[in-house]
């Protein structure tokens, strides 16, 4: 096992890793830019390291002044947290060429896995359901095509991104004219008029496997988490297992996540994303190559410390439970991301100083943060200030216990999204866990003013 | 006691993650600490002039093959180089904000600095 782990993040998942460095009695390093020295991960590191300038890309995104720090400070390996570097082949690569091990997938399968296109080959190949489309670009006989992959169809552009030149088809006669609009939007977006079909799921459930692998081919995939509560493809509140998730899908989807794990050699932890449809067909949408946000609910219902299993893999190591593909979990766990928005004004982000912060304990409850009292919130970072995740024996009481320790939250003097949380716990769709990724837009849509759509 | 160097290292543990700093030269001795979240607001201008690190890495007085003898007390004159940090294959150089006295070397040679880090105090001319 490793002696000294730098962890090349900050905020919550800085002192989240640190947390199991030290109860496997394991030195840290922490690694922070100069608007963060008063961070909470900062001061709970056994050192701490100023690598940059407050802009992330000169200190948290700086791969030489990373693995500067890490020479510097005889750290072993490196844990990148998510976000920033976590996903970055050539960050994974640079550590190997330093003699500094990643604690994270390979170059190769980050490069693999993290390819939109190439991991939706590799998981089809694997015998893995992908959204029904187009393999190429469509250029006649469209209405053939549109039919044989089965309406409503999305119209993509081939050269997009960014939900331009997108259009949904619900029925033949719509087609010849969306397909024109669609044609000419990509042109003018992209330069490239080249568009293809793939089928359009509506107000699908989003459903994400957790999977780990270690050198010796030992796979285990967790229960499933939903994540469909969602605003602007932001994830807001996850739970596990997922209400929509019988024992029979969740096989199929535990299957389906250790067949790709395998297919990719993959070592580490990482998690599939599915669109699980109103139907109950599920469909591999990506992979992520890293530690979630929301992998403490998996640790909830499990008993796994899936920090730990990362380090274990990494360090060549078998994983901490080898008996077979699945574990067994018990009872329900729910996270809400509390961030320093204020979500009456469209979720506009606040920044400022915490004059107040008394966070919620008691029976279920956890609180992973990097907050206290009398902390200044820096601007230049994302706007997650804790995550709650409470456990309970069934999902009801799980809900319950979520609206007993929402109200125990107490922030003052910045916005945060604790009010929508208790919206959403008092929500009747949500308490029957009949969620999708429409669920926020319907629940502010009365509260959000025209003007600011 | 020089109110000047007072007010410049004030500013400069502003830039820093220092809480508490003694320095000492000759007789004079100053102990500064702030609280937990200092707010300030007020422009200070003032003698020494610190050079910071201009990036994590290790310090050197010289490029490979070069030498650079520095003393403190010497003149240096404003964009001159007074070292140079290595980060990966990088040299990032450290240069004299201002023409001057070099005051203080606060570095040694071949030693890790972190971004930010003071190695000199220049007192302009």
């Amino acid at each position: 096992m490793f002696k000294k782990v730098l962890i090349a993040n900050r905020g919550e998942i800085a002192v989240r890793v640190i947390r199991t460095l030290r109860e496997m009695e394991i030195g840290s390093v922490a690694v922070y830019s100069q608007a963060d020295h008063s961070s909470l991960h900062v001061r709970l590191a056994d050192e701490a390291v100023c690598i940059g300038p407050a802009m992330a890309r000169e200190s948290y995104l700086s791969i030489p002044s990373v693995i500067a720090a890490a020479k510097i400070t005889g750290a072993d390996a490196i844990h990148p947290g998510y976000g920033f570097l976590a996903e970055n082949a050539e960050f994974s690569a640079a550590c190997r060429d330093n003699g500094i091990t990643f604690i994270g997938p390979s170059p190769k399968s980050i490069e693999q896995l993290g390819h939109k296109a190439e991991a939706r080959k590799m998981a089809a190949k694997a015998g893995i359901p992908v959204t029904p489309g187009t393999k190429d670009c469509v250029h006649k006989d469209a209405a053939e095509h549109a039919a044989k992959v089965g309406y409503p169809i999305m119209i993509k552009a081939a050269a997009g991104g960014g939900g331009k030149g997108i259009r949904i088809v619900r029925e033949a006669g719509q087609l010849k004219n969306e397909m024109n609009i669609a044609q000419s939007e990509s042109k003018a977006a992209f330069g490239n008029g080249d568009v293809y079909f793939e089928k359009y799921i509506e107000l699908p459930r989003h459903i994400e496997v957790q999977f780990a692998r270690d050198v010796h081919g030992n796979t285990i995939a967790f229960p499933e988490r939903d994540c469909s509560i969602q605003r602007r493809h932001q994830k807001l509140v996850e739970e596990s297992p997922s209400p929509a998730v019988n024992k029979a899908l969740r096989e199929k989807l535990e299957d389906a996540a250790v067949k790709l794990a395998e297919a990719a050699n993959y070592v580490g932890v990482g998690t599939v994303e599915f669109l699980l449809d109103q139907q109950g067909n599920f469909y591999f949408m990506e992979v992520n190559t890293r530690l979630q946000v929301e992998h403490p609910v998996t640790e909830c219902i499990t008993g796994f410390d899936l920090v730990r299993e990362q380090l274990l893999a990494a360090a060549g190591e078998k994983l901490s439970y080898t008996g077979g593909h699945t574990v067994s979990y018990r009872g329900h766990s729910i996270e809400h991301r509390v961030n320093a928005e204020d979500f009456t004004r469209n979720f506009a982000p606040s920044a400022g100083r915490i004059e107040d912060w008394l966070v919620p304990g008691g029976p279920g409850v956890r609180v992973d943060t990097h907050v206290y009292a009398g902390y200044n919130l820096p601007i230049y970072y994302d706007s997650m200030l804790a995550k709650l995740i409470v456990w309970a024996p069934t999902r009801e009481m799980a809900v319950a216990r979520s609206r007993r320790a929402l109200q125990d939250f107490q922030v003052k003097g910045v916005h945060t999204t604790i009010d929508a949380h208790k919206l959403i716990v008092e929500n009747e769709e949500f308490r029957a866990g009949r969620t999708d990724t429409g669920f926020m837009e319907r629940l502010l849509a009365p509260a959000v003013p025209a003007a600011a759509k | 006691m020089d109110v000047k160097i007072l007010t410049k290292l004030t500013k400069w543990m502003e830039t820093t993650d220092l809480e508490e700093i003694t320095w000492k030269n000759g007789k004079d001795k100053i102990s500064l600490k702030f609280n937990n979240n200092p707010v300030h607001n007020s422009v200070i201008s003032s003698a020494l002039e610190p050079v910071l690190s201009p990036s994590i890495g290790i310090f050197r007085f010289a490029r490979p093959g070069k030498t650079n003898h520095l003393k403190e007390g010497a003149s240096v004159k404003k964009g001159q180089e007074l070292g140079i940090v290595e980060v990966g294959k990088e040299f990032k150089s450290v240069t004299a904000p201002t023409d001057g006295l070099l005051k203080i070397i606060s570095i040694e040679d071949s030693k890790p600095v972190e971004y930010g880090q003071p190695m000199f105090f220049v007192e302009p001319k």
